[in-house]
């Protein structure tokens, strides 16, 4: 890099140590030092490798330095991951101790001991790194003023994690509280590189916004892993390539493979070991595994002192594992971005091209692969979209804004909609979540003596909490992560992680299963502890998680679909390939790129509907519900329907005859209303809408509710509001996000204007090649619909009636 | 109104799908758990839930006498939730009560959530015998057959790949089991070790509570 001679950065308290490294400064550290200097409020743009985390230390350390032993918080640093904050300690630890700078420095995030973080109430750091979450509660004590009064920067690191769901809302609502408690305070956002740039500036920037843009010229090297293997059809565990993954592994220093899964994250590390002959250092993260192993799997990895980890998307943000020299990507790469992210954990050095292998888990994510990899030679990323602010989000900050004091509500109002997410919350809708926190918010008053806050007599604009009891309960129900239920998996004494609760309920005593990398056999369930002791069983299953599912993204759909119809390029594909999608060809079709493939076949007593839209997973979701109430109304008596990102499968016990009356505009008109009120989906999101809004707790201080409990009386009070009072807050937030989660929707719209006469019906005898993969994925259904209850216990009944040999008469 | 022919001690019942028993030779209808008022005394903590159960389940109640014109009505205890729970009863739900009391025996069986709740016009009993029948909260030991309530059992049943949980009439040889007829109340997997402990894990019969319709398994 060239230094100007007028570098501003040579007097910098950090370039003794830069020159020390041999390091020069970037131009994007040079520019958003200047910037922020002269008060701007800056969103950074830079690739991996390019000092993204020290940029934003920059200002921070010289500021401190010139302050001359500042006392109390300067700078607070927002992590997305509570991995990538120890990350954060141990990289700005390095200049600060070589420099012996007198700067001190401590990470808070759920995992934070209670007596270091008390610790740090009564002597705070001058810089905290922590996440959105605890950020929030510290804003809930009641001294959060005098801890951040003097606060001068806020640093969001990944910010383009925090655009578009309920985190980035919490995040926002902090910031702004952030700024009123010190007006003075300035905001450095660090991102990956973007698409729209403009959104993020917009949704950070205050004062002088401005945005610093470093792009890396040098694209990195991905290749598909060359198999001679058979790519299964379908599938989603890469055991065909496990050798040949394995042979990657001893090529280089230090590889993370990235999986799509939990799950997957398990099968690939137990199928490792089974392979291991060089005994090779291989390790397992992803996010259910206990804090103690995750920390011990991330020092190992910083230290160089594995071969390999195999990880989910808890290893993917950030993280700068300099000595990582390949990513495998095994299973499909789902979206420009995330794979760009992925890849970029390779060498973190910017003139050396990061490397990744990408290993399809079946045929379908072959062509997905493939198309990834083009995308991204032609630089064309995938866009983040804004959204609006959710409600839930604003009730939990009413609550833990009456935990930190009393209130003034029109402050309040005034502060809220400086965030952007909320520039549009109208204030009667605020009212109604400040009356959602007093007493549920409901017409019928029926609570008086029960309030949670209450308005004073002497100013009725301002409000108070009841008693200090309630903010143990939302410190308990803190945060937008709502996690399927889950259960704590107990080794003897020693907790391994934790497990959905749905999983658990399908096995039996003395099943086994995989976590953690071990082999369990479950003995027990009491209260919420899954006792389990070792087995050596050869026949384990492995937990499903379905929490986190990420879509494909619209863009890459698109080239998907591209990609697929262009024959011409099948031929320079693997024979398998190629194959498999000429079989294809000759059973049914393949569908071209504006066509929309429609198969039907009798598999096992149930009748099956394929759909192939491309439209993503969100979309092709919302189509499945509406489908189902159309094969209903047609007294098809559909049972069930899974989505994925290429297609839908619908089955049913009788012959869906006639799918284009069903398939068109008129099915969105005709149910979509009904729709949102309907479906399972809604009562799921009400239920996140619920805790979220503190209405329902997740966990009862001195007191855990088992995660079905939850469910059970979300899913009561759901129905019970419903026939009620149908215009109660919490179900339009819940309507609100199932609209805001069908982001595909308006793609649904345009697809069903005009799909009618695009249709390709194909009646088959069988399955064909491409209806395998999501035929496969109907286990991992997830629907509970009322109607669909009603079938099974009425099929079930028959069979059983069949089975006494007595007719059934009804 | 579909009902399930169920037969308990050589005599004949009928399951409704809102979880009422009808006992047709005495004209008989019997409920059970209704926890009124649930909703108020969850309030006390801070849980706000929505506070329409009581209407609801009065209403409930008051389809189903309509409907039935049944000479008795058992409550085989849990009708109040707890003490709270009278706050939620205004004095327009009293007035329809003592209105359907009187062409209505009401016999109200004390359980764990309301024994120590009086509501004044309501006989209440610690457990009421009819013919070879006890009518209890909790079942005791005794030669008659009993009907009971107190568990909210509910059945785990999986059928091709997919397990769902439904609200259950159950019933050994000796003791029937209602499910709660309330609104806001949860349920306890029959195979339970407190159900377990009740009706044994063999020789159950179940009748899972559909919409319209109640099943037998």
């Amino acid at each position: 890099m060239n230094i100007n001679k007028s570098n501003p950065l040579l007097l910098h308290p950090l370039n003794k140590w830069m020159n020390k490294k041999k390091w020069s400064w970037f131009p994007h550290q040079i520019e958003t030092f200047l910037h922020v200097r002269t008060g701007s409020d800056v969103v950074v743009f830079a690739p991996t490798g390019a000092g993204k985390t020290l940029t934003g230390f920059i200002n921070p350390i010289d500021d401190l330095i010139k302050l001359k032993k500042f006392k109390g918080l300067h700078t607070l640093y927002i992590s997305p991951l509570k991995s990538l904050a120890n990350d954060i300690v141990r990289n700005l630890e390095k200049p600060i101790k070589e420099l012996d700078l007198k700067i001190s420095f401590q990470v808070r995030t759920g995992d934070t001991t209670p007596y270091k973080k008390q610790k740090q109430k009564q002597k705070p750091p001058n810089i905290l790194i922590t996440t959105p979450e605890s950020l929030a509660l510290l804003n809930s004590y009641e001294n959060a003023k005098e801890f951040f009064f003097n606060l001068k920067y806020i640093i969001i690191d990944e910010i383009h994690t925090f655009l578009d769901n309920k985190r980035a809302d919490l995040l926002s609502l902090n910031i702004e509280r952030l700024q009123t408690f010190s007006p003075n305070l300035q905001r450095i956002g660090l991102s990956a590189t973007l698409k729209n740039k403009q959104d993020a500036k917009k949704w950070l920037c205050r004062k002088k916004p401005k945005i610093v843009s470093y792009e890396n010229s040098v694209l990195p090297k991905i290749k598909i892993l060359e198999s001679k293997e058979r790519i299964p059809w379908s599938g989603h565990m890469a055991t065909y390539s496990i050798n040949e993954i394995y042979k990657e592994i001893m090529k280089s220093k230090l590889t993370i493979i990235f999986v799509n899964t939990r799950a997957q994250a398990e099968y690939m590390f137990k199928n490792l070991w089974l392979i291991n002959k060089k005994k090779l250092k291989i390790a397992v993260h992803h996010g259910s595994l206990e804090k103690n192993l995750r920390l011990k799997v991330e020092n190992n990895l910083s230290k160089g002192l594995v071969d390999c980890v195999v990880a989910t998307s808890s290893l993917e943000l950030g993280l700068d594992y300099g000595d990582v020299e390949k990513i495998i990507q095994v299973g499909a790469p789902k979206g420009i971005n995330r794979l760009l992210q992925r890849v970029g954990r390779s060498n973190h050095n910017l003139n050396t091209p990061s490397k990744a292998i990408l290993v399809p888990t079946n045929r379908f994510e072959f062509i997905e692969a493939k198309a990834a990899i083009e995308e991204i030679k032609n630089n064309n990323l995938d866009k983040i979209d804004l959204k609006e602010g959710s409600f839930d989000v604003v009730a939990q900050h009413i609550f833990a804004t009456a935990c930190a004091g009393q209130f003034n509500i029109n402050n309040l109002y005034s502060e809220i909609i400086k965030a952007y997410p909320y520039k549009k919350l109208k204030l009667n809708d605020f009212k109604q979540l400040i009356n959602l926190i007093q007493d549920g918010g409901y017409v019928l008053k029926n609570y008086d003596q029960f309030k949670r806050i209450f308005q004073l007599r002497e100013n009725k604009n301002i409000y108070k909490l009841v008693n200090k009891r309630e903010t143990r309960k939302y410190r308990m129900n803190v945060g937008t992560i709502i996690e399927n239920p889950m259960l704590k998996i107990k080794l003897g004494t020693k907790t391994l992680g934790n497990i959905e609760e749905v999983f658990i309920q399908n096995l039996s005593q003395g099943d086994s299963f995989i976590f953690a990398g071990q082999v369990l056999e479950f003995q027990s369930m009491k209260n919420n502890l899954v006792q389990v002791k070792r087995s050596k069983s050869l026949i384990s299953k492995i937990p499903s998680y379905s929490g986190g599912r990420m879509p494909l993204s619209t863009n890459l759909a698109n080239s998907v679909r591209t990609l697929l119809a262009k024959s011409s390029m099948w031929d320079l594909y693997p024979d398998q390939i190629t194959e498999w999608l000429k079989r294809q060809k000759n059973i049914s079709k393949i569908p071209k790129k504006d066509e929309y493939l429609v198969e039907q076949f009798l598999r096992k007593k149930n009748f099956y509907t394929v759909i192939y839209t491309f439209a993503g997973w969100h979309a092709n979701q919302t189509l499945g519900f509406l489908l189902l109430r159309g094969f209903k109304e047609f007294d098809y008596k559909p049972l069930g329907f899974v989505a994925n990102d290429y297609a839908i499968v619908l089955w049913s016990l009788k012959e869906v005859k006639e799918i284009k009356k069903i398939l068109n505009i008129g099915l969105l008109d005709k149910h979509l209303d009904n729709y949102l009120e309907e479906t399972s989906m809604v009562k799921r999101l009400f239920r996140d809408n619920a805790i979220i809004s503190c209405l329902i707790e997740r966990r009862l201080p001195g007191m855990e509710k088992t995660g079905k409990q939850v469910l059970f009386s979300s899913d009561l009070i759901y129905t019970v509001l419903k026939k009620n009072e149908p215009d109660h807050i919490l179900l339009k937030s819940s309507y609100e996000d199932a609209k805001k989660n069908m982001i595909d929707y308006d793609r649904l719209r345009e697809i069903l204007k005009k799909i009618d006469k695009k249709i390709i019906l194909k009646k088959l005898t069988s399955i064909s090649p491409l209806a395998v993969p999501i035929i496969l994925e109907i286990n991992r259904e997830n629907l509970s619909k009322k109607e669909t209850d009603e079938y099974i216990l009425e099929d079930l009944e028959n069979e059983i009636l069949k089975e006494a040999n007595v007719l059934s008469i009804n | 109104m579909y009902y399930q022919l169920i037969n308990f001690g050589n005599e004949e019942f009928h399951a409704y799908p809102n979880k009422s028993l009808y006992w047709k030779r005495l004209n008989t209808l019997i409920v059970s758990d209704l926890h009124i008022g649930k909703s108020i005394s969850y309030a006390k903590n801070k849980q706000f839930l929505p506070p329409y159960d009581t209407k609801d389940l009065l209403n409930k109640i008051f389809v189903s006498l309509d409907k039935i014109k049944p000479r008795n009505l058992i409550i085989v205890g849990d009708l109040l939730h707890d003490v709270f729970s009278t706050l939620s009863l205004k004095d327009q739900d009293y007035k329809n009560l003592s209105q359907y009391m009187k062409n209505t025996d009401f016999i109200w069986i004390k359980g764990n959530h309301d024994k120590n709740i009086q509501i004044e016009g309501f006989k209440n009993f610690t457990n009421y015998k009819i013919e070879k029948f006890l009518f209890t909260h909790i079942p005791i030991e005794t030669p008659l057959f009993q009907i009971c309530g107190h568990y909210h059992p509910k059945v785990k049943i999986v059928h091709r790949g997919k397990t769902i949980f439904k609200t259950s009439f159950v019933h050994n040889e000796k003791i029937f089991i209602l499910p709660s007829f309330g609104i806001l109340t949860g349920g306890l997997d029959i195979h339970s070790k407190e159900i377990s402990d009740v009706l044994g894990k063999k020789n159950l019969n179940i009748y899972p509570v559909g919409q319209d319709k109640v099943y037998k398994l």
